[in-house]
């Protein structure tokens, strides 16, 4: 007897979702969830934020996969519902605190001897402080071209901006930023 | 031109990608709470479509009797569609006959 072990495709199983199958759209999940909560974690300031936020992302494509035409990649497709929401998620918020002490955490960034982990971590504690300071547009182009490494053209299809757009908010996000940095730093 | 600040925002570009965050905790039945909430919604959404068929015989009585109460109240009711219309002539005219006119 031979057991078929191959997985079914993102087209079986986005039909089968369709035709009511909750265990296809399971599956979808867990194919893809590992990518929508690391893109998702980018922007979300905790655990129940992310959790909130791809929560939202798989329900909206659960009640819009009849309009999933398939002519691009579902992961496109998923990605573009991703960002979407993330989007969103920072429109939503009014305004966010920073209380980061930032004077200590540049000064062990600069530290050589300091762990690497350590390093790294506050090094993008540091950046979120910045990036929260930036309109929802500008981070995130800055998060998807920086941090994603998305290029522009890409970003451009993910987002629906034209190109122009994009390289024009991607600019303006590092002007603030380096700003909002040296301005702390000046501190 | 880059300069000194463009510097240290790429190290903090670069360090903040490859930092990504542990996201284990919140993934661990995911799908499960997931699917539960759809299936929330779709349970309130059938009770709103069931609901909204249950009301529609009470919504179409409610009509039956406007309808046959407009009906039957109006004994001046006419068989001519443009009553309305030469109703409201003929009395002017006999007004005006009377006034004189």
């Amino acid at each position: 007897m031979t057991v078929d072990t191959t997985e079914p495709s993102d087209d079986r199983l986005v039909a089968d979702a369709r035709g009511g199958s909750d265990d296809a759209f399971a599956r979808l999940v867990r194919r893809y969830k590992r990518k929508v909560f690391g893109l998702a974690g980018r922007f979300a300031r905790d655990d129940d934020e992310l959790d909130d936020i791809c929560q939202d992302v798989f329900v909206k494509v659960y009640e819009n996969l009849g309009t999933f035409r398939g002519d691009a990649p579902f992961e496109h497709w998923l990605t573009r519902i991703a960002i979407r929401t993330c989007y969103d998620a920072l429109r939503s918020r009014r305004r966010e605190q920073r209380h980061l002490p930032l004077g200590i955490v540049h000064n062990e960034i600069e530290d050589a001897a300091i762990d690497a982990r350590q390093a790294a971590a506050q090094a993008r504690d540091l950046l979120e402080w910045g990036l929260s300071g930036l309109r929802p547009e500008e981070r995130l182009v800055i998060t998807l071209l920086e941090l994603e490494e998305k290029s522009v053209r890409e970003i451009a299809g993910l987002t629906g901006w034209s190109a122009t757009n994009v390289k024009v908010r991607a600019f303006r996000a590092r002007q603030k930023l380096k700003g909002l940095l040296e301005r702390h730093y000046e501190r | 031109m880059k300069d000194e600040r463009d510097e240290l925002l790429d190290g903090l570009f670069v360090a903040a990608r490859t930092m990504r965050r542990d996201t284990a905790v919140v993934e661990e039945r995911f799908e499960t709470r997931l699917l539960a909430r759809i299936a929330e919604r779709r349970s309130s959404w059938l009770l709103w479509s069931v609901w909204s068929w249950r009301l529609v015989p009470v919504f179409a009585a409610v009509a039956v009797v406007v309808g046959l109460g407009s009906v039957f109240s109006d004994p001046a009711r006419s068989t001519d569609i443009f009553a309305a219309f030469t109703n409201g002539y003929e009395e002017f005219q006999a007004a005006s006959l009377l006034a004189g006119g």
